[in-house]
């Protein structure tokens, strides 16, 4: 950094100027472009363009086989009309299944592969869906079984997968498990509805979690930026992190070095909290922090109060 | 030094001096160069350094003016020195030598030798083999005869665990047993979101300066000389541990060092575990010394299990995938079109003619290009910084001898499921190097007994180099493999560096990362 500012000289920061200029007007360009395009998207699936499409297409059959640019147009706007409605119910049933075929030349079953999407929301957008793809890779069986995901393992993808997606069983007929048989039966019975409710569950869990740590961050770093006006004698809590893989541990640093742990349940409701100050624990700080609040999310606007 | 030396069982302390006379000290040092070497001395002055690594300062009453490094008075003085160092040219000898026989002549800390040694890799990032282990949570016995047994492990546990630096630490020092000694330095790397754990150890019952004094006459077997480093590396939020081969200053056997990592593999489960829960290490079959690629294929994000092609679906800015957006996905690769294109591909017949016109080589060459973006995805790219430099894969598979195949003609599937089914096992002679095949084999023998008419050689296949999966996908752009026909195991998407190949699929992983 201090190199640069050395550098700086009347002839470059007109240079830096041109260059801020092609930047920007680059940006531009990309953003014209977007917009061009979503303009066509919208064009494109519009009643009218479609009857009037539709029409001519029609007209072009009667009158020659060829297939002209009203056909190509034709068949983008069926694409786009698909693309549409898949997105709707992507956005609305936010689990969502597609085909997938596996590349792999000695994949199971063929490379048929079905892939499960799941879209979750944090902080007002879609984030990027998770995916699960499963595969049948037992023989005489159709049972699936969890073949790539884009899980991360934070989500106990693997402890869902064992309860309702359990493999078959490796030997039928064997005598030795007889009487495993009518626990087994049953036990055995995959269950893919509920394996993908369960799985969507903990997703939107974590992901609630994540986000509201993320919102807890926010306001201890605006508080921290008004610190300065204030009188420095309160102690106020400089930072806020998740302590865990899961995002249910939290730890909570002050600006005095006391030092906290709070601990919420998969739903975001409180479960305790511990602080450690100079002198041990400090459970007046515990007091002034949760109160009476039961959930993570009060917290938030207890901390935007003070 | 403490005046009595009573065996004990605590962990030596960072603050205990180690002799500059000791070779390995002098070897320590000698591996920074220049740069990191000042900038390191330089936070060893920092003032809040001050209780772990305290420079030799001069009093006010004596005055040895014949010194060859004259004493500092203060630390001030001492680090205008350093900085003024850094400011102009010299050697690294001129550095050593001062900080040996000069500042801290009296002995550098352990502390400040762990730092000299955590510098040394980060400088050289790739100077340790990291393997790769997950923790597995076990079943709690549920009657005190179970507890005996062997334990297994709890698949429809939905806990995570969990990772506490300084609990883990002390709980591993209770694992340590009492004639040896240990010290531990946690550190973060800058860049790479994960802790890192460096065990020095030493064969002593001692944790004071005997433990690692070089004089203790015919005791010099309990030496610094005979210690060992262990580096164990735990990735943020994700349920794995990378453990380091262990690095000795001086002679020791490979045996000793296999066992004393045997002994943390032992050790670090029963420090996470906790009561009433178990946790046990699961190697995962992945070895390299490139801790981005470690992070990317067992760490916290959503790559782990889907790697090669499937990296599109994992990929985090790629394209936008947001229902809520109008455009339809651009070709080439959005995830039909990848898929679709490839299947279609594959019961095309591949052209083999030799005269190939230039403008269908420039087809060919596209369409290899598009094969192995399909097959790779956005992964295996040669200056991704996730390079594997060695694979090994055992296939187990027969060697099927089709007519078809012969003959040149179109693409076969190399098998097909009947003929799977009959395959059987080798029952070969097994080397040592191949206990992780032997594990994996273990995993699903389902399909035992079977036809004999099968020739099965044992193909075992080492693959070497910076980047071994960026290699292949520039075979394949180059049409040198066929990126159709390739096996899944050779895109690296099944994450794993060791391996036996059945029905051209890995056994045992398959890829999950369940």
């Amino acid at each position: 950094m201090s190199s640069r500012s050395r550098d700086e000289s009347p002839d470059l920061s007109t240079a830096d100027q041109l260059d801020d200029e092609i930047a920007s007007l680059r940006a531009q360009v990309e953003s014209l472009k977007k917009e061009l395009k979503i303009q066509t998207s919208t064009l494109m699936v519009s009643e009218p363009t479609r009857k009037l499409l539709q029409d001519r297409s029609k007209k072009r059959t009667v009158n020659s086989l060829e297939s002209g640019p009203v056909a190509e147009l034709l068949k983008k706007s069926d694409e786009q009309v698909a693309h549409q409605q898949q997105c709707l119910y992507r956005s609305c049933a936010s689990i969502t299944s597609l085909k997938i075929r596996d590349p792999d030349p000695n994949a199971v079953d063929g490379g048929n592969v079905l892939g499960l999407r799941f879209e979750v929301m944090s902080k007002a957008r879609f984030v990027r869906p998770y995916y699960i793809m499963l595969n049948r890779p037992y023989p005489n069986s159709r049972h699936l079984r969890v073949h790539r995901h884009t899980v991360p393992p934070c989500v106990p993808l693997a402890g869902l997968a064992a309860r309702h997606l359990p493999a078959p069983k490796p030997n039928k007929g064997g005598g030795g498990d007889a009487e495993d048989d009518e626990g087994g039966e049953l036990q055995h019975q995959q269950d893919l509805p509920r394996f993908a409710r369960a799985l969507r569950r903990e997703l939107v869990r974590y992901q609630n979690r994540i986000g509201i740590i993320g919102d807890l961050q926010k306001v201890v770093g605006s508080n921290n930026g008004q610190a300065g006006e204030r009188d420095a004698d309160a102690a106020i809590i400089r930072d806020i992190s998740p302590a865990d893989a899961e995002a249910k541990q939290i730890s909570v640093e002050w600006s005095d070095g006391k030092a906290g742990r709070l601990i919420i349940d998969d739903d975001g409701r409180i479960i305790k909290m511990a602080v450690q100050g100079e002198h041990g624990r400090d459970r007046g700080a515990v007091r002034d922090l949760i109160g009476g609040n039961m959930r993570i999310e009060e917290l938030l606007g207890q901390l935007e109060g003070t | 030094m403490a005046r009595l030396s009573v065996p004990t069982t605590a962990r030596l302390p960072s603050s205990l001096p180690v002799e500059t006379s000791n070779n390995a000290v002098v070897k320590l040092l000698n591996r920074l160069s220049r740069p990191s070497l000042l900038s390191m001395v330089l936070d060893w002055l920092d003032p809040t350094n001050q209780s772990l690594c305290p420079p030799l300062l001069q009093h006010r009453d004596d005055d040895e003016d014949d010194d060859l490094y004259p004493l500092a008075s203060s630390l001030e003085e001492l680090r205008d020195i350093y900085s003024d160092m850094q400011q102009r040219k010299g050697s690294k000898r001129e550095v050593v030598d001062r900080i040996v026989e000069g500042d801290w002549r009296n002995g550098v800390t352990l502390y400040q030798l762990a730092m000299a040694d955590i510098q040394y890799l980060y400088d050289h990032p790739g100077s340790l083999k990291w393997t790769a282990y997950k923790i597995q949570r076990l079943k709690t016995p549920s009657s005190e005869d179970g507890a005996e047994g062997p334990q297994k492990p709890d698949k429809e546990c939905l806990a995570i665990p969990r990772f506490h630096p300084s609990t883990f630490v002390q709980n591993l020092q209770a694992e340590v047993l009492p004639d040896v000694k240990a010290h531990y330095n946690l550190d973060r790397p800058e860049g790479l979101p994960l802790w890192l754990l460096r065990i020095f150890i030493v064969d002593s019952p001692y944790n004071t300066g005997l433990a690692v004094s070089n004089r203790t006459g015919e005791r010099a077997a309990t030496s610094f000389d005979a210690s060992r480093t262990v580096y164990i590396a735990f990735p943020d939020a994700a349920p794995h541990v990378y453990l380091s081969n262990s690095q000795s200053t001086g002679a020791t056997t490979t045996g000793e060092s296999k066992s004393l990592r045997a002994l943390i593999v032992e050790g670090i489960p029963k420090a996470m575990s906790r009561p009433r829960e178990r946790y046990a290490l699961r190697p995962a079959g992945l070895a390299t010394r490139n801790l981005a690629e470690l992070l990317h294929a067992k760490g916290a994000g959503r790559t782990n299990a889907a790697g090669g092609g499937w990296s599109i679906y994992a990929a985090e800015n790629q394209w936008t995938d947001s229902p809520l957006n109008p455009v339809l996905p651009t070709p080439p690769l959005s995830d039909e079109d990848a898929t679709e294109d490839l299947a279609g591909g594959a019961r095309e017949k591949r052209p083999f003619s030799t005269k190939t016109t230039n403008d269908k080589y420039q087809q060919e060459a596209k369409r290899a290009r598009l094969v192995a973006q399909a097959r790779f995805g956005d992964s295996a790219k040669a200056d991704d910084g996730k390079g594997i430099e060695r694979v090994d894969v055992l296939v187990e598979d027969p060697f099927t001898v089709t007519d078809e195949r012969r003959s040149g003609g179109g693409v076969e599937d190399v098998e097909d499921d009947n003929s799977s089914q009959q395959r059987k096992r080798a029952h070969g002679r097994r080397s040592g190097v191949d206990l992780a095949f032997e594990r994996a084999q273990d995993g699903d023998d389902d399909d035992d007994g079977g036809n004999a008419r099968d020739w099965k050689p044992r193909v075992r296949l080492t693959f070497h180099g910076s980047h071994v999966f960026a290699g292949i996908r520039q075979l394949v752009e180059a049409g040198i493999v066929d990126g159709e026909r390739m096996p899944g195991w050779m895109t690296g998407e099944e994450g794993v560096t060791i391996g036996a190949v059945r029905h051209g699929r890995i056994r045992g992983h398959k890829g999950s990362g369940l």
